[in-house]
C-alpha cells in the first residue's frame, strides 16, 4: 500500500505537471493568436451559418408543431375522402350496382319496326313519339291481364304494350306493388284487343332449386330475345328473400319478362341485375307475384276476376316449341312520361 | 492565413501529432477550431474569455485522451471538439441558470459517439478533481518543498540543476530531500483525496 501510494502520488504529480505545462502552452498559443483575424473568421462563419442556421433553428423549434399539423392535415384529408367515398358508395350500391332493367328508349334508334305496315295507324303514333321507357311484360290471363315491373311504369303518363307481331294496345295500370316491384296491367280496356287462347304456362309458387335450368323472353331490343341460364341463388340482391339470383344474360328492356323453368312454369319475373358482376341477375319469385295479386283491391279489377292459369301445356314440349308457343304472350311495355 | 501555407493536416495526422506531443500540431489544431467554439460560446451568451477557457479545457480533454492512447473517435474530430466544448459550456450555463442553446453546428448525434463523449468527460472531471486537489496540496506544502517538486515534476529540471538551485551538497542529498517532500505531499493529498 505504501509503495503503491508512493507511485500513485508520483504519477499524479507527473500528470499534474503535464497538465500545467499544457495549459501554459495553450495560453501561449492563445496569446499569439491574432484575435482580429479570428473574429473576422467568426464573422464569416456567422454569415454563412446565419441563413441555414436560422432556418434550422426555426425547424428545430417548430418541428413538433409542424409534425402535428401535418398529421392532422393528412388524417383530415384522407378521413374526409374516405367518408365521402363510403357515403357515395352507400348510395351508388343501390343506385348503380342494382340496375333496373327498364330501357331508356330515347337513346335507341328508331327501329325497323317503323317499316312494318300498320293499317290502323296505331304504330305510327309510337314511331312519331317514341316511348321514354320500355320493358317487357307477359300475360297472366288470356283476357288481357299482364304483369310487369313497377319500376317500368312508375310515374307513367300512359302505358302501351306491343305484341310480338307489332300490334300496339293501350294498357291500364290495375295495381302497382312497390314492395315487390310488380305492376299489373289490363289490356281489355282497349277495344282492339281480342282475347287470346289460354296461356300455355302455369305459375309455380314453390321455391325452385339451385341449378334449375331457366330461360326468359324479353325485349332488350325491339325484337323479342331469348336468354337462358340457371338459378344460382335462392335469394336476390343483398339477401333479398323475395327474389332469386339467376345466372342469365339480361339487358335493359328485359325487366318484367317471365322466368320459366324447363317445364314451362313461370317461377319469377326478371327485375334487375348487379352491375358490378357479370351474369348476376335477379327475378322476383312467383310466390310474391301471387301475394301481390291478392293485394289488388277488388274495385281495381272492375268486376273482371283475375284467375291464373293452372294448366301447363308446355311441359312436354321441347324448348324450341315452348318458346314458339310462349312468345305470343310476352309483350313489350312502352311507357310515356311527361318531361320535367 | 498562415494555415494555408502549411500543409493542412487530416484528423488522423492531428491525433498522431498530439499523441507524440508535437507543439506544432497542437498549435495548428488550436488555431483551426478556435473560431468555431468562440462563435458557439459568444452566440450563447458567453464572452470571448469564456470561449477561451472552454476551448482550452476542450483541447485538454482531447490532448490527454490522445496522449494516454485511449481516444476513440466515433465522429469527425471537429464534431468531437464541438460536442465536448458544447457540453462544457452547457454545464457552465446550467450553473448560471440558463438553458436555451442555439447550435451553430450539429453535435455528435448518434448514441454511441454521445456516450463516448460522456465517458470522456466523466473521466476528465475526475482528473480535474485530482488536479485541483494536487494544486491545493502543493499550496499547503510550503516552501521549499513546493518549488522543489514543481521544478522536478512540472518544469522537468534535472536533479543537478535542482542541487545547484537549492544549494544542496550533492544530487543524492537533493533526491532524499525530494523524497521527503513527496512523502509529505502524499500525506496531504491522500488525507483529502480519500475522504472525498
Amino acid at each position: 500500500m505504501e509503495t503503491n501510494d508512493e507511485k500513485d502520488i508520483e504519477g499524479t504529480l507527473r500528470a499534474y505537471g503535464e497538465r500545467v505545462r499544457l495549459q501554459q502552452k495553450l495560453t501561449a498559443i492563445h496569446s499569439k493568436l491574432d484575435m482580429d483575424a479570428v473574429r473576422e473568421e467568426v464573422g464569416l462563419y456567422q454569415a454563412e451559418a446565419q441563413q441555414s442556421g436560422q432556418i434550422r433553428s426555426l425547424w428545430r423549434t417548430y418541428r413538433t408543431t409542424l409534425a402535428v399539423a401535418a398529421s392532422v392535415a393528412v388524417i383530415t384529408t384522407f378521413g374526409s375522402i374516405f367518408l365521402y367515398r363510403s357515403y357515395q358508395q352507400g348510395h351508388r350500391q343501390q343506385e348503380q350496382q342494382y340496375s333496373l332493367l327498364s330501357k331508356e328508349i330515347q337513346a335507341v334508334k328508331s327501329s325497323q319496326r317503323k317499316l312494318l305496315s300498320d293499317l290502323n295507324g296505331r304504330g305510327r303514333a309510337l314511331s312519331v313519339n317514341p316511348a321514354q321507357v320500355s320493358g317487357s311484360g307477359f300475360m297472366l290471363t288470356a283476357d288481357g291481364y299482364m304483369v310487369t315491373n313497377n319500376h317500368i311504369i312508375r310515374d307513367a303518363d300512359s302505358v302501351y304494350v306491343q305484341s310480338p307481331t307489332g300490334e300496339v294496345y293501350k294498357a291500364r295500370v290495375v295495381h302497382a306493388d312497390q314492395t315487390y316491384d310488380l305492376a299489373f296491367l289490363q289490356l281489355c280496356d282497349d277495344s282492339a284487343f281480342r282475347a287470346l287462347t289460354p296461356v300455355p304456362y302455369s305459375f309455380d309458387a314453390h321455391q325452385s332449386d339451385l341449378g334449375e335450368r331457366v330461360y326468359t323472353l324479353g325485349y332488350p331490343r325491339e325484337e323479342i330475345v331469348y336468354g337462358e341460364g340457371y338459378l344460382s341463388s335462392g335469394t336476390g340482391y343483398r339477401g333479398d328473400s323475395t327474389a332469386y339470383q339467376v345466372a342469365i344474360g339480361v339487358n335493359p328492356g328485359n325487366s318484367g319478362g317471365p322466368l320459366l323453368d324447363e317445364k314451362g312454369n313461370v317461377i319469377g319475373i326478371i327485375s334487375g341485375k348487379q352491375t358490378t358482376s357479370e351474369g348476376v341477375s335477379f327475378a322476383v319469385k312467383t310466390n310474391y307475384l301471387l301475394k301481390a295479386l291478392n293485394n289488388i283491391p277488388v274495385d281495381s279489377l272492375k268486376g273482371l276476376p283475375l284467375r291464373l292459369n293452372r294448366k301447363n301445356t308446355l311441359a312436354r314440349l321441347p324448348r324450341k316449341l315452348q318458346i314458339k308457343r310462349m312468345q305470343a304472350y310476352v309483350y313489350q311495355v312502352k311507357v310515356f312520361k311527361h318531361k320535367d | 492565413m498562415k494555415e494555408s501555407r502549411r500543409p493542412v493536416l487530416t484528423d488522423d495526422e492531428l491525433l498522431a501529432g498530439l499523441a507524440t506531443g508535437s507543439d506544432d500540431v497542437l498549435n495548428q489544431l488550436y488555431r483551426r477550431y478556435f473560431p468555431m467554439v468562440l462563435h458557439f460560446v459568444t452566440s450563447n451568451s458567453g464572452s470571448e474569455d469564456d470561449a477561451k477557457d472552454i476551448y482550452q479545457e476542450t483541447i485538454v480533454v482531447l490532448y490527454e485522451k490522445a496522449q494516454s492512447g485511449t481516444l476513440e473517435l466515433h465522429c469527425q474530430l471537429k464534431t468531437y471538439l464541438y460536442s465536448v466544448g458544447r457540453r462544457l459550456w452547457l454545464k457552465q450555463l446550467t450553473q448560471r441558470n440558463r438553458f436555451m442553446v442555439r447550435d451553430i453546428e450539429t453535435p455528435a448525434a448518434d448514441d454511441f459517439a454521445g456516450q463516448q463523449i460522456d465517458a470522456d468527460l466523466t473521466e476528465h472531471e475526475e482528473r480535474d478533481r485530482q488536479f485541483d486537489l494536487m494544486a491545493d496540496s502543493l499550496d499547503r506544502l510550503g516552501e521549499p518543498c513546493r518549488t522543489l517538486l514543481e521544478d522536478f515534476y512540472i518544469r522537468h529540471l534535472s536533479m543537478q540543476a535542482i542541487t545547484d538551485k537549492f544549494g544542496y551538497t550533492n544530487p543524492d542529498n537533493a533526491k532524499t530531500q525530494k523524497y521527503k517532500c513527496l512523502m509529505r505531499l502524499k500525506r496531504l493529498f491522500f488525507s483529502e483525496y480519500k475522504q472525498s
